[in-house]
């Protein structure tokens, strides 16, 4: 899942319980869907590594491994 | 000087040597005049007494050889380099011997900036009128890699990068470093930007350079270039920083960015806007079931409240009292005759009775 998706069904599950349309039970494991969606999103912007790759190094790994 | 055929019974055939002569017996009746187009292969040797050259169309690579003179052609002390635009004046030129076609040339002239604006300016029309310049594609807001095209020179570079990084983090980056100067910088970026499209992820390209002369940015207006950025399968950002003149490659882009963080706006989104949006939601997630029981909890109170107005508690309270015979409610006069047994019960407790007359 991207961040995009995921940012996405986050907002809709939050509309979904703010309009009250889930009905209790469904509620609680919207909110916990909700809760877990959030925590990815915010992996993606915390943890995820930007990278700055040339390339030249990337051609190399696109270029068919030379018979051996 | 008539060519002779060799008679054979009805066919007339002709020897190479007459054969090749006779063409360039024709030939050397075409008129001398300019032709114009781009240097490669340009081939100079002090021992050679002829200079050498391939004349090429830059928008549909026709070629042409053309020698001349070593004497006349460092008399004109033009430097030539490959992939200079020129004008030739000269003449069409078979040489019998190996029926070698080429074009002696008797003077070369370099491109003017003047020859240069206007073979722009018919490029620009010709692109155009092809709807090169028309589409324009929206660009991803979350690139999973983002390609960037970009010189040798630190300045232009790091600024975008930095741009980029300093905006959103978590960006993935491909840099392609190559020429964006000079004859063969137009070739270079083309496959530059073919070898980034060729890279799973990359959703965008960047192709950036610092600002530059009129000259310097030739090779942004080069037609291979502007169609290629114009075909790219992916949508492509155009950073070339200029003056007046925009370089056609800035037209058939799909964006264009006039300074590095113009461009990093393009591409990629702003993280500090998306925690910022992402903990909003965040807050609204935490308080939406407070929210909804609150809901649930207005709706309960209601519906009870509606309840208790229909009940018969209420209507009893009013001081009604309803009557029951045998159980059954008794609505009308007519439901009981005299001496029947009823019970009527009260707000509070109720009581048996017998019917003395009906009305």
């Amino acid at each position: 899942m991207t961040f995009e998706e995921a940012q996405k069904e986050l907002e809709a599950v939050v509309r979904k319980l703010e309009t009250g349309q889930a009905d209790l039970d469904e509620a609680l494991t919207l909110w916990q869907q909700g809760d877990e969606l959030y925590r990815f999103c915010l992996g993606r912007l915390d943890s995820a590594q930007g990278k700055i790759e040339d390339l030249a190094s990337k051609v190399d790994s696109l270029r068919p491994a030379e018979p051996a | 000087m008539k060519v002779e055929a060799i008679e054979y019974g009805d066919r007339k055939v002709f020897s190479v040597g007459a054969f090749n002569r006779g063409v360039a017996e024709w030939l050397s009746r075409l008129p001398t005049l300019w032709v114009e187009g781009e240097v490669t292969e340009l081939r100079r040797q002090e021992r050679w007494a002829t200079v050498f050259l391939t004349l090429k169309d830059p928008s549909d690579g026709a070629c042409l050889s053309v020698s001349m003179p070593r004497a006349q052609f460092d008399a004109l002390r033009l430097e030539l380099a490959d992939g200079e635009r020129v004008h030739v004046y000269g003449r069409p030129e078979l040489f019998a011997a190996r029926g070698d076609f080429r074009f002696r040339a008797l003077s070369i002239e370099r491109f003017g900036l003047g020859d240069h604006l206007a073979a722009l300016e018919r490029l620009k029309q010709k692109l155009a009128h092809e709807g090169v310049f028309d589409r324009k594609r929206p660009l991803p807001r979350f690139p999973r890699r983002v390609g960037l095209v970009t010189g040798n020179d630190a300045a232009a570079k790091r600024d975008v990068l930095t741009a980029i990084t300093t905006r959103f983090p978590p960006a993935r980056i491909v840099v392609a470093e190559t020429y964006v100067q000079g004859p063969r910088a137009a070739g270079a970026i083309v496959d530059a930007i073919g070898a980034l499209c060729e890279i799973p992820d990359v959703d965008v390209i960047i192709v950036a350079r610092g600002g530059g002369s009129f000259e310097d940015l030739l090779p942004f207006s080069d037609e291979r270039l502007v169609r290629a950025v114009a075909g790219c399968q992916v949508p492509i950002v155009s950073a070339v920083g200029h003056e007046q003149d925009t370089p056609l490659s800035d037209l058939a882009a799909d964006a264009r960015a006039s300074t590095p963080s113009v461009a990093a706006r393009l591409v990629v989104p702003d993280a500090d806007e998306l925690r910022k949006r992402l903990e909003q939601t965040r807050q609204r997630l935490h308080h939406a079931p407070l929210l909804m029981l609150e809901r649930k909890r207005a709706a309960l109170e209601s519906a009870h409240g509606r309840l208790r107005a229909l009940s018969p508690r209420a209507t009893l309270d009013r001081g009604y009292a309803i009557v029951r015979r045998e159980g059954a409610i008794v609505r009308s006069g007519g439901d009981v005759g005299t001496g029947a047994r009823v019970d009527v019960e009260l707000a509070e407790g109720g009581f048996g009775a017998t019917v003395e007359e009906t009305r």
